[in-house]
């Protein structure tokens, strides 16, 4: 089994992306070996109006539900977001969130943003945040989105001690509270691999030693990304088969409630 | 210092089972593992990994600056990563950590190559690094490292964009001593301050055009911003190759890359971003027969073009 807890559907603004539908999606999964995998809209990352980008992706992943899981892109500071989340929740059958701060021009920090995980936690909702969407160095002359800076991230892991969190697309963990052993920060928040190192410095078996493999998840990024990758990171990394059974799929069934 | 041992893995004989062609060139003091490339299927589950027959040279390596406490160990495990990931050959040179680099920095630097190469014999071939504003020092540095030392490239940074006259006496040694020129290049739609010179696809193609006989390489497509430019600005320069490594994952750069320039033109890198650059490759939709050229086949083709 194995469940990728980041990956996308529909169109990117910046660049053309491949196996962006949900059949040619699942058929890239089918050759990769990945059962199943959590979805959001990659055109909700710029709509403004993002609940159009969701409703996008609830028509695509209709009869597909065994194995596409969509969430929800939620931006807080949009109007009836409340409404949205409510329709993505109940209608849609969402159960997780993305959020976007820097595309979406606000910081974790801000009480609407707060008020939006306080309400996804009352649902069950999981909260993922994407730390970037591509790297920088490539961005499109229109626009200078930087990453999510991990202190952000680790002041709303404090701050939310309720939320359960995915953090997509980071490294640099171990340099931060989020990745450290004894940082005081609750357990509530897991990490995707897809831009950690597995040789070298070999950032997953620094997290693995710090969280324990209970909080890592493998993700692709997949049809941003490549997904072998991630791949083969799994296959190199020096870890005992159980614990990389947790990180293939295990942590993320569980979390997910699968 | 002992390396650590081996994961289990699938085993040699059973990647190559079925496979006619099972010799694999090896360096002299590796095991590389084939088993990465096991689980490398098309999207429409047709076998596309390359048969193996040939050696997997990554064209962009960096052993480590001995300012590093941890160089030597660092070194060891940038060995153990190429084994993992069935890597024969990593060409490695080492920067100096401030630039522009001086040229006791880069002779220091380019001995500590030769070193590497005696600690890792076989799976370090090494690239002379020079700053050409030592025009002088440069050109007896490459003499001495390509002549005598017997390296198999140059290594230029970002002194200088490489279309500055400058530069231009280093790319005619090359050609006169027949190896190849991995130049550091990238390209961002906005200003690089700490990189001012920086060389791009653009950069390159006028050079490949000025000297058409030089074996000139862009470095790290996937690392070096954006990327379909990059491949759309090396379309029409025939003599330059491109380096596919970097960290950036972005799907479709390999294939654009092969569909613009011909996969006769990438050579693999890694850059040590070892998992993102093999994984790459190995994700790319392409034929066997070119994903082999990729990994070895073009730069093992460039090498041989070095004159005695």
């Amino acid at each position: 089994m194995m469940i990728d807890v980041n990956a996308y559907l529909g169109h990117f603004a910046f660049r053309q992306l491949r196996h962006n539908a949900a059949a040619s999606l699942l058929a890239l999964m089918d050759a990769k070996k990945i059962d199943k995998a959590v979805v959001s809209s990659a055109s909700a990352i710029t709509y403004r109006n993002v609940q159009a980008g969701n409703g996008e992706v609830a028509v695509e992943v209709k009869g597909h539900r065994d194995r596409l899981i969509p969430f929800a892109v939620a931006n807080p500071f949009y109007a009836g977001w409340q409404d949205d989340l409510k329709i993505c929740h109940e209608e849609l059958g969402m159960t997780g969130l993305r959020l976007y701060p820097k595309w979406h021009n606000y910081t974790l920090s801000d009480r609407c943003c707060l008020d939006l995980v306080n309400a996804a936690t009352e649902r069950g909702m999981i909260i993922s945040i994407p730390l970037r969407v591509e790297d920088k160095r490539q961005r499109s002359w229109l626009v200078d989105v930087p990453d999510v800076p991990l202190e952000e991230v680790a002041e709303l892991v404090k701050a939310c001690p309720q939320a359960r969190f995915i953090l997509l697309n980071g490294l640099g963990y171990v340099k931060s509270p989020l990745g450290r052993k004894d940082s005081g920060l609750s357990s509530n928040f897991a990490i995707e691999l897809s831009r950690l190192s597995a040789l070298l410095d070999n950032e997953i078996g620094q997290l693995i030693t710090n969280l324990g493999a209970e909080r890592v998840m493998f993700g692709t990024g997949m049809p941003f990304s490549y997904p072998d990758p991630a791949l083969l990171k799994l296959e190199v990394l020096e870890a005992s088969a159980p614990d990389k059974e947790k990180i293939r799929w295990q942590n993320a069934a569980a979390c997910l409630r699968l | 210092m002992n390396l650590p041992a081996p994961q289990p893995r699938i085993s040699r004989r059973a990647f190559f089972k079925g496979s006619a062609t099972a010799a694999v060139a090896l360096g002299s003091a590796a095991l590389p593992s084939a088993s990465i490339w096991a689980g490398d299927l098309s999207v429409s589950g047709t076998p596309s990994g390359p048969s193996r027959k040939g050696t997997v040279i990554d064209c962009h390596a960096h052993l480590s600056h001995r300012s590093r406490s941890t160089w030597e160990a660092d070194d060891r495990k940038l060995i153990e990563a190429a084994d993992k990931l069935g890597i024969d050959q990593l060409c490695c040179s080492i920067l100096t950590p401030r630039r522009p680099a001086t040229a006791e920095g880069f002779r220091e630097c380019n001995q500590w190559v030769v070193d590497g190469m005696r600690r890792f014999p076989g799976r370090v071939l090494g690239y002379c690094y020079v700053n050409p504003g030592y025009p002088r020092e440069a050109l007896d540095e490459i003499r001495r490292c390509i002549g005598d030392r017997g390296f198999v490239g140059v290594k230029l940074y970002n002194e200088y964009t490489c279309i500055e006259p400058v530069v231009f006496p280093v790319v005619e040694l090359a050609i006169e001593l027949g190896v190849p020129i991995l130049q550091h290049a990238g390209h961002a739609h906005y200003v690089l301050e700490e990189q001012p010179r920086i060389s791009d696809g653009r950069h390159l193609a006028e050079l490949g055009r000025r000297y058409p006989e030089a074996m000139l390489i862009c470095a790290h497509v996937s690392g070096g911003g954006d990327w379909e430019w990059t491949i759309k600005a090396l379309r029409n320069a025939p003599s330059v190759f491109l380096d596919t490594s970097g960290s950036v994952t972005d799907d479709g750069v390999v294939e654009m890359a092969a569909q613009v320039l011909g996969a006769d033109r990438l050579v693999l890198g890694c850059d040590m971003s070892m998992t993102a650059s093999i994984g790459r490759i190995r994700a790319a939709e392409l034929r066997a027969a070119e994903k082999e050229k990729i990994l070895g086949a073009n730069m093992a083709q460039l090498l041989r073009r070095r004159k005695p």
